[in-house]
């Protein structure tokens, strides 16, 4: 049990929600939008719920060894307006940032402006009521949306990554305000990313990567499954072309509509991998066709060819979306493989 | 009626951290440049190394380089930067 007495932050003492409001806004605590004041009850809540002790260290930020502790991650998730019952699976996307593979300075640091991209499967999405149909990637569920505004407000107070400051983003990215999902598996029949990642089935886990904006695909005029993917790779290859050449793991989030096309023609996850895997390249001569013709000549010259994924395998689709409309989704890496997709089981308090 | 509310950062950190102790002078001392990989930072660190040698008196310079921009600096490579009495880390881009 943890008991506010034995929490260690400083206090401060205010006249209300509204006044501990300012009083953050002003210290540059928050990601511009209002703060639940973290209360010593609230933060306990949290740590409790998670059967976690205030100075338990849930990891350690590589480059500069900077402890996340227990308490400071509560306060900020308090902060975000998340319930306790939110907490094991904050804890589970900071581990999973921590690791080396996630690259969690390079990618926030950056000026390429990436944000973590959470994926979340397993009873936990339930239990905590997370969305996974309509307008998925967005607003609307206190879950996807408090979860994930956590993690920017760690990265703010604990890692100082402070646009202008440590966070160098030339553009930024919508997603680094919350840019967290659940999968939705009860109306899928394909394996949940978990899953195909080594997670149990009946478990709950993450799947978090840092990466550039969505980029939204439409294509309701075949009910060919290799048509509907060639939208999906066409832009793939446009996002290797305009944006970063480099390979590494993509997300497809599939909604319903498309993806009971595939399904119905008895495509399962690794057939879509396969077939973006083989499709997702691109030339570089076609440089010139995006106003690069400066690098056409470069390296492996203009018939040099790039893949968007080093193996099928690197692809992480995701079934997720409201029921209506032939829409997809491609989120690409932030840079390639320099910051790679990381899946971490949820613990069971 | 008031509200206790509990501070957010790293304060902890923030007292642990220690800078060291400053030169008063770059005379006959070694100076490392560290490469972040970026393009054209070579000529950029080219250049700081004439300034630092001619105008500063600087003896000893340590090149080494990060992998690339994206990761962090090797093991051995801030190893190798240990010998040197102060260090740039500078971004070409």
């Amino acid at each position: 049990m943890t008991h506010p007495a034995q929490l260690q932050a400083a206090t401060y003492n205010v006249a209300d929600a509204f006044e501990a409001n300012e009083f953050y806004q002003e210290q540059g605590w928050t990601d511009g939008l209002p703060i639940v004041p973290p209360t010593a009850e609230r933060v306990a809540a949290c740590l409790r719920t998670a059967g976690l002790d205030a100075d338990d260290v849930i990891g350690v930020e590589r480059v500069r060894q900077r402890p996340l502790t227990a308490e400071k991650v509560a306060i900020n998730a308090v902060m975000a307006g998340c319930r306790p019952d939110y907490m094991p699976v904050v804890v589970a996307v900071l581990r999973a940032m921590c690791q080396e593979r996630f690259n969690m300075h390079g990618s926030t640091a950056s000026t390429g402006g990436s944000a973590p991209f959470i994926v979340v499967n397993g009873p936990v999405r339930g239990a905590i009521g997370m969305n996974a149909t309509h307008n998925v990637l967005a607003n609307g569920n206190r879950a996807n949306a408090t979860i994930g505004r956590t993690v920017r407000l760690v990265l703010i107070n604990l890692l100082d990554c402070i646009p202008g400051q440590l966070d160098r983003s030339t553009l930024g990215h919508p997603g680094k305000f919350a840019f967290c999902i659940a999968e939705d598996e009860e109306d899928s029949p394909w394996l949940p990313l978990a899953q195909e990642r080594g997670v149990p089935a009946g478990a709950s886990a993450v799947t978090v990567m840092s990466v550039a904006p969505p980029r939204q695909i439409m294509n309701e005029w075949t009910h060919d499954p290799e048509e509907i993917l060639d939208t999906f790779a066409a832009e793939m290859r446009h996002n290797m072309l305009t944006y970063s050449v480099w390979s590494g793991s993509y997300f497809l989030v599939i909604p319903k509509q498309l993806r009971e096309l595939l399904v119905a023609a008895g495509w399962q996850k690794s057939d879509v991998r396969e077939y973006i895997f083989r499709a997702a390249r691109v030339l570089r001569r076609q440089w010139a066709t995006v106003g690069k013709t400066n690098i056409v000549n470069r390296s492996g010259g203009p018939d040099q060819e790039f893949t968007a994924l080093r193996i099928a395998d690197d692809l992480l689709v995701v079934a997720a979306g409201g029921p209506a409309g032939g829409f997809g989704s491609v989120i690409p890496p932030w840079l390639g493989s320099k910051a790679q997709a990381i899946t971490q089981p949820i613990d069971s308090p | 009626m008031s509200l206790q509310v509990l501070d957010p950062t790293a304060e902890d950190v923030a007292v642990a951290t220690t800078h060291a102790a400053r030169l008063t002078s770059l005379q006959g001392r070694t100076v490392g440049l560290l490469d972040n990989g970026k393009i054209r930072v070579r000529e950029l660190l080219d250049y700081m190394e004439d300034i630092l040698r001619a105008e500063y008196g600087v003896a000893r310079v340590i090149r080494l380089k990060k992998p690339d921009a994206s990761r962090p600096a090797s093991a051995d490579v801030i190893a190798g930067m240990r010998a040197a009495d102060a260090v740039i880390s500078a971004v070409g881009d």
